[in-house]
């Protein structure tokens, strides 16, 4: 059953996140391919940028603090898009569902202690070759108001 | 030490999804829808099992990026297609060529195969500057 029209510009937030450095090194060797074992976060493969989880190497260097892998951005600026697939209204198949295309775009580095404040919207749905596209767009600032992070999500429902 | 770039200049980044990598990507990301993490519901859903965040294997197309910069703090912009789930046991190689420098951006078109020669990720395009 196709999405209702009536749904594209329905709003989502404003969510708040308070980036801790302590999650920017997890999720930069989780994408870097560490292995955790019980209490420990893993070794950093060599190819991940020490900018990224040691401190006195970030301090000394272009961003004078730590600062996030760049895709650290979806851990909150997913959540309108999540809520926009979860909204018991639009009556998804989550199970059918999944992540067709993304886009993302940074204006500046993230680093510890910034408060991102994420607002987003549906603007578009429509089927095309019997799947159900959603379209979500969302916004991210930090605590100063800077615009830092835009994304465009896309989620498919198959069948 | 400033290093300069080339239009037409390439690199090669290979990742593997090993077998708990959507476990401890779904940890970090706080993504724990159950086709990441539970192969029954993966079955369910005609999945075949358990399938790599989507936004893990762009992850792993920005990271390529950011190596080859050699700062993770340049990367401006990404965007791709998901064109097949990535599986645990799945090698993906990515491959990048830089096919524009303007105004110290950098744009490079990124492809990313896994190991039956099989497209992950369409179009993905990464911009990074460079000034």
């Amino acid at each position: 059953m196709a999405i209702d029209k009536r749904f594209i510009g329905r709003e989502y937030g404003p969510f708040t996140y308070t980036i801790g450095a302590e999650k920017l090194r997890e999720f930069t060797f989780a994408v870097g391919g560490a292995h955790p074992a019980a209490g420990t976060p893993g070794e950093p493969p060599a190819h991940v940028s020490p900018l990224l989880y040691d401190d006195q190497a970030a301090k000394a260097g272009p961003y004078g603090d730590l600062i996030a892998f760049p895709s650290f951005a979806v851990v909150f600026a997913i959540r309108p898009f999540a809520s926009a697939v979860a909204d018991p209204e639009l009556d998804l198949n989550l199970l059918m569902l999944v992540h067709g295309e993304q886009e993302l775009e940074f204006l500046d580095v993230m680093r510890p202690g910034d408060v991102m404040t994420t607002t987003g919207r549906i603007s578009d749905v429509y089927e095309k070759a019997g799947k159900q596209f959603l379209i979500a767009t969302t916004e991210s600032r930090n605590q100063r108001g800077d615009l830092v992070v835009k994304g465009t999500w896309t989620a498919v429902v198959r069948g | 030490m400033a290093r300069s770039f080339q239009v037409g200049d390439t690199f090669t980044h290979v990742r593997e999804c090993d077998v708990y990598r959507p476990i401890y990507y779904a940890g970090a990301s706080g993504d724990f829808n159950p086709i990441h993490i539970d192969p029954e519901v993966g079955k369910v859903a005609g999945l075949d099992g358990v399938i790599l965040q989507g936004l893990c294997t762009l992850g792993w197309a920005v990271e390529a990026v950011a190596v080859f910069v050699g700062d993770p703090g340049r990367i401006r912009k990404v965007k791709v297609r998901f064109s097949r789930p990535v599986r645990p046991d799945d090698t993906v190689t990515f491959e990048g060529r830089v096919t524009a420098i303007e105004a110290g951006r950098l744009t490079t078109e990124v492809t990313a195969t896994n190991q039956r020669g099989e497209a992950v990720l369409k179009g993905a395009v990464v911009e990074a500057s460079i000034g």
